[in-house]
């Protein structure tokens, strides 16, 4: 008898001829680093589960037009996107997203009232992350939360990589004045 | 401002291949305001990663129902238009399917006419010849017209000829068949003559006899 890892390329197989159990596995593997995603877009945790929820359920109904597998994350990723930019432009269809105003340190992401590191380290860094524009949040979290690859992160932005890395490097830049002082003495 | 070979973000970022990693990574060794740069990068890394990531509030899990779920017949279908490959396949055996339709029930192709434009051949005529050719193919052509009423003429003198010759046989004919009426008549009546009066020698018969 021979054990292998049930890889994500079987699991979309499977999935994408009808297997339901195959997809939920599917989603048990992705469903936290997509909510997380949505979460540092948006910043609410009922849009950020909600639009999760719709951005499987979408997987699932399109789950045959994806061709390669390996491009599996991507693709997610890019529904992702779509979902949460569709919905920032139901609510504020008259303004763009450069026109959101940038939420303040004490209306970031609080974790529930309590804090597993310094309060003062998380309101730091969540308050330099919300000075960033919406498109360098969005190029931080998908680069240093999730760990992309530039031509994925043009794939799921849907613009060229030039543009990615100009997003990247700008928001290093900012981050790194305010956030260096106060990470010497994470490290 | 950096002095790298390379990109220190790009570096920092893990975006290089191995071979030019190890070129920034001897680098850094020997400069320090680059080590300091990339210094500064990881603890900037490191407070970004202080924010943890948040456990899902709720699982997502779906639930197979027959109702919703697609026939065989409908996955395929969905199947099919969701591949690129399968939709190109069909759509390339379609046109195959066309051009052997078309190439059995086309008609025969009519036989190549070489059409010529009369009057473009004539203005091209006379731009190409010059009066004393045109003088002379009118000659020419008068010369066989000539020839064609000469001979037309002759044709028609000679049959008068011959007509004429004919007559006159006749009338030979005629003449001698009268002559010999006339020379049986005679002898006729001379023997009719000798019949009634009985044969007298002529006179200078005898005469000449007597002499």
């Amino acid at each position: 008898m021979i054990f292998r890892a049930v890889e994500d390329g079987d699991l979309i197989r499977q999935a994408a001829r009808g297997g339901v159990e195959a997809f939920n596995l599917l989603v048990s593997r992705w469903e936290k680093r997509v909510y997380n995603y949505l979460l540092r877009l948006t910043s609410n945790r009922e849009d950020a589960l909600d639009l999760t929820q719709d951005v499987f359920l979408k997987a699932y109904q399109n789950l045959r037009k994806l061709e390669n597998s390996e491009r599996f994350a991507p693709w997610l990723y890019r529904i992702a996107h779509n979902e949460a930019y569709s919905m920032f432009r139901k609510r504020r269809p008259e303004t763009g997203l450069d026109d959101l105003p940038p939420e303040s340190a004490e209306d970031g992401i609080a974790v529930g009232g309590r804090s597993v590191f310094p309060m003062e380290l998380s309101l730091s860094v969540t308050a330099a992350l919300n000075r960033l524009s919406p498109e360098q949040r969005e190029a931080v979290t998908l680069k240093i939360y999730q760990g992309f690859k530039f031509e994925e992160m043009a794939e799921i932005l849907g613009c060229p990589v030039s543009t990615v890395k100009s997003r990247v490097y700008s928001a290093l830049d900012l981050l790194k004045a305010e956030l260096a002082p106060i990470g010497r003495g994470v490290s | 401002m950096s002095c790298s070979p390379f990109d220190l973000k790009e570096y920092f970022l893990r975006e290089l291949s191995q071979t030019d990693a190890a070129r920034v990574e001897g680098h850094l060794k020997s400069c320090p305001s680059c080590r300091e740069e990339m210094d500064r990068l990881q603890l900037t890394e490191a407070a970004l990663c202080s924010l943890r990531e948040e456990e899902i509030p709720q699982r997502i899990a779906f639930v197979s129902d027959q109702v919703f779920e697609p026939s065989p017949l409908g996955r395929w279908w969905g199947a099919f238009w969701g591949s690129s490959a399968r939709l190109g396949f069909a759509a390339a055996a379609m046109l195959s399917g066309a051009i052997l339709i078309s190439a059995f029930t086309r008609p025969a192709p009519a036989p190549a006419v070489n059409l010529r434009v009369p009057t473009r051949s004539a203005q091209v005529s006379a731009q190409t010849f010059s009066g004393a050719d045109i003088d002379r193919r009118i000659q020419q052509a008068a010369a066989v017209e000539a020839t064609k009423a000469v001979a037309l003429a002759e044709s028609a003198h000679l049959a008068e000829i011959r007509q004429l010759r004919d007559d006159l046989n006749k009338a030979r004919y005629n003449l001698s068949v009268a002559a010999s009426e006339y020379d049986f008549a005679a002898r006729r009546q001379g023997l009719v003559n000798v019949a009634a009066n009985g044969y007298s020698f002529p006179k200078s018969d005898a005469a000449g006899e007597s002499k």
